[in-house]
């Protein structure tokens, strides 16, 4: 069997290639020459078409941690590119590429300690096969995009804010964007994310009471991801009907994320109870197909670039 | 060439003495057709509040006009006497005014180093010349290499980068905190000219609403009437700041006007959130400096937006040398540039008037010894002799195209021209 060299793009490439973007990005303000900036979009945009690839080959499930960091780490790096352009003259990539790095750098971790690499079955998903759990898949996935840009906002909302309280000059620092800016950001985001999320914990608390599966309420995913949604109910609560400042708000869409990390980053019960439910395809090491959670059935680590043989 | 560019500027004229010599359009209008009629002289008037300059040039056999004719002229103008004019006045010749020029329109001649206003008062300047018929091909190569040095020295060195002015350093700060002006409202307190004039580029931000507000009710409606704003009645204040986004406080107050109490009980609970950015300019300052919390309410005083200032004064200072560098390469190329393309007529001349010398000598020479000649011969005389006039031309011609990039370029020519019996 052919291999495709394109088989051998793994986590490494993409991840160095944004800390390459990092790297060049950072050093923009010390020699501030036009060629920096486009070497640093080069490497940025060569390490997200890398990333697409991998994720277009391997389509790693969302609904196990590896491949939901990995999905939202893509959809935040076109959220840098888009970002890197649009605000040519902001300091927008050294805050987005950091939690970009940070999040195929946990998904590598766990890539590294998980015994299981679940990829998503793309054909069924498309036939319309395990509906629900698809669903659910998807609206925590949306909804974890829309915490993570409330969650950047709210890193930048805080620089900005540190900056102005001190009076720092502004010529003398890259700039950032407007508080109200960041503001509005980090406001739309929230509202976004809050609905999306709530409809996913409902999927999925309909989906677990269905399996009448006790132990499951009380994993880590689900206890974070419900913890997750009371931070948010919270967000909304100080924002419209308390007088709460701006830093605040920016301190819990922190938390909020941090309880993300530990939601995605956490065993998806559905992936050894529900495998069928959200299209997963498991294999045993032989290759044959299965759905028995208490099996060793999974992807060999030798067929996933920078796995375990 | 014989140009001169002749004025008073900031540093070596009052302002009371450089207001009498400004020139309004229409003045100037007189001023460039009375020049080039009196001295039969390419004249640009170049009129700024930080100075009067004339650039006037004539041909090079004609003599230079000096400062003295300039302060007559000056004061016949605006009704000053001359010897009240004259000792404020510097006078640069040829390659001096050149570099005075590119100086002056690179912003390196002005008091706010790299300001930028300057290179379009330039171009305006010279642009009235032209409409008038006052600019002759001197200036009209001059002035348009001046624009081209102004650019240079903008885009290749920082001494332009950043805002220098207090109300500019001002608006650099509310783009921290606010994202759009079309709704937001400016509140004005006092009648400061600090305020005014931070109101006034404030304005250019089409900010929603101008508020305006004093204890001279009659002063604040004046503003309010001059910016399109609304005149606030004083005791009203603790309202109009609930409902400004931007606050420009200037008064002449000796208390603050806004306690840190008065604000948290009367003001701050009914902005809903709103965020709040306020420059005090005031001194005694107008507003307690606690009510600065860098979120909801972000206050500035003078000495905030003047560290800014200076900070980008000093570090646009660092970029005059390599500017300086810019300046002082174009200087010589412009003037060689100007020199060589002077020399080449004057060479064409020199040559076709050795040439008719030559003829006139050869050509009875060549009649005497006819029919004694051959042809061969005849060629052969004709030749040495042409082959001494190269020779005898070559070396002033070599020092005429030598001397073309040095100042002096221009007396050689000059020189070269009585020698020959050259007529201009």
């Amino acid at each position: 069997m052919t291999v495709s060299p394109l088989q051998g793009i793994t986590h490494a490439c993409f991840g160095l290639s944004y800390l390459l973007a990092f790297g060049l990005e950072l050093a923009r303000p010390a020699w501030p020459a036009a060629g920096w900036r486009a070497a640093a979009l080069t490497a940025g945009a060569a390490g997200f078409v890398a990333h697409t690839l991998y994720l277009f080959i391997h389509h790693p499930t969302p609904a196990a941690p590896y491949g939901s960091l990995l999905w939202l780490a893509w959809v935040l790096a076109l959220f840098y590119l888009g970002g890197t352009v649009r605000h040519a003259e902001q300091a927008w990539a050294v805050f987005v590429l950091p939690v970009v790095i940070g999040l195929v750098g946990l998904s590598l971790a766990l890539t590294a300690l998980s015994p299981d690499l679940p990829a998503f079955d793309l054909p069924g998903w498309l036939a319309g096969d395990r509906f629900w759990g698809v669903v659910h898949g998807s609206l925590i996935l949306l909804a974890a995009i829309g915490v993570s840009v409330a969650f950047l906002a709210s890193v930048m909302y805080l620089a900005q804010a540190r900056r102005v309280r001190h009076k720092v000059n502004p010529a003398r620092v890259v700039p950032l964007l407007s508080l109200e800016r960041l503001e509005t950001m980090n406001r739309r985001a929230v509202n976004l994310a809050f609905p999306l999320l709530t409809a996913g914990l409902l999927v999925g608390s309909f989906l677990l009471r269905h399996d009448h599966d006790v132990d499951s309420w009380l994993s880590l995913k689900v206890l974070s991801t419900g913890g997750l949604w009371v931070v948010f109910l919270v967000l909304l609560y100080l924002r419209y009907a308390a007088d709460v400042s701006g830093r605040r708000l920016a301190w819990l869409s922190i938390a909020a994320f941090g309880l993300l990390l530990v939601a995605l980053g956490a065993a998806h019960p559905f992936v050894q109870v529900r495998s069928a439910e959200f299209g997963i395809r498991i294999e045993d090491q032989a290759g044959r197909p299965g759905l028995d959670r208490d099996s060793a059935f999974r992807i060999p680590h030798s067929a996933i670039p920078g796995g375990r043989a | 060439m014989n140009l001169r560019a002749i004025g008073c500027n900031v540093a070596s004229a009052a302002v009371d003495l450089r207001e009498k010599l400004a020139f309004d359009d229409a003045k100037r209008s007189r001023a460039l057709a009375e020049l080039a009629a009196r001295y039969g002289a390419e004249v640009v008037v170049l009129g700024t509040c930080n100075r009067v300059e004339l650039y006037l040039a004539r041909p090079e056999v004609a003599g230079p006009v000096h400062a003295p004719l300039v302060a007559e002229f000056l004061g016949e103008a605006h009704g000053v006497p001359a010897d009240r004019i004259q000792p404020h006045l510097y006078e640069h010749a040829d390659a001096a005014a050149v570099r005075h020029l590119f100086r002056v329109a690179g912003g390196l001649d002005s008091v706010v180093v790299g300001e930028g206003q300057i290179a379009a008062q330039v171009k305006e300047a010279f642009e009235a010349a032209q409409q008038a018929g006052a600019a002759g091909p001197l200036l009209n190569t001059l002035f348009p290499a001046a624009l081209r040095v102004s650019k240079r020295v903008r885009t290749e060195t920082g001494i332009a980068r950043g805002n220098v002015s207090v109300a500019s350093a001002a608006l650099v700060f509310v783009r921290q905190v606010f994202d759009t002006f079309a709704d937001k409202t400016v509140l004005v307190v006092g009648t400061g000219k600090m305020g005014r004039l931070a109101l006034n580029h404030l304005r250019e931000q089409h900010p929603a609403g101008v508020l305006v507000t004093s204890r001279t009710p009659e002063r604040a409606a004046d503003i309010a009437a001059g910016c399109g704003g609304r005149a606030v009645p004083w005791d009203q204040l603790d309202d109009a700041l609930v409902r400004a986004d931007i606050v420009l406080s200037a008064t002449a107050c000796t208390e603050p006007v806004v306690t840190r109490r008065r604000f948290d009980e009367k003001v701050r609970g009914k902005r809903g959130g709103r965020k709040l950015v306020v420059f005090d300019m005031a001194a005694p300052r107008n507003f307690d400096p606690r009510i600065h919390d860098g979120d909801r309410v972000s206050l500035f005083n003078v000495d905030d937006l003047n560290a800014v200032r200076e900070e980008q004064l000093a570090e646009r200072r660092r970029h005059v040398g390599p500017a300086e560098a810019i300046v002082g390469a174009e200087v010589t190329r412009f003037v060689s540039d100007w020199n060589r393309r002077q020399d080449g007529p004057v060479i064409g001349r020199l040559t076709a008037e050795v040439d008719k010398v030559r003829d006139a000598v050869v050509g009875p020479l060549l009649e005497k010894l006819n029919g004694r000649l051959t042809a061969a011969d005849r060629e052969r005389i004709e030749g040495a002799f042409r082959l001494f006039q190269n020779r005898l031309l070559h070396g002033p011609i070599a020092a005429l195209r030598e001397g073309g990039g040095e100042p002096h370029g221009g007396t050689l020519r000059e020189a070269l021209m009585k020698l020959f019996g050259l007529k201009g």
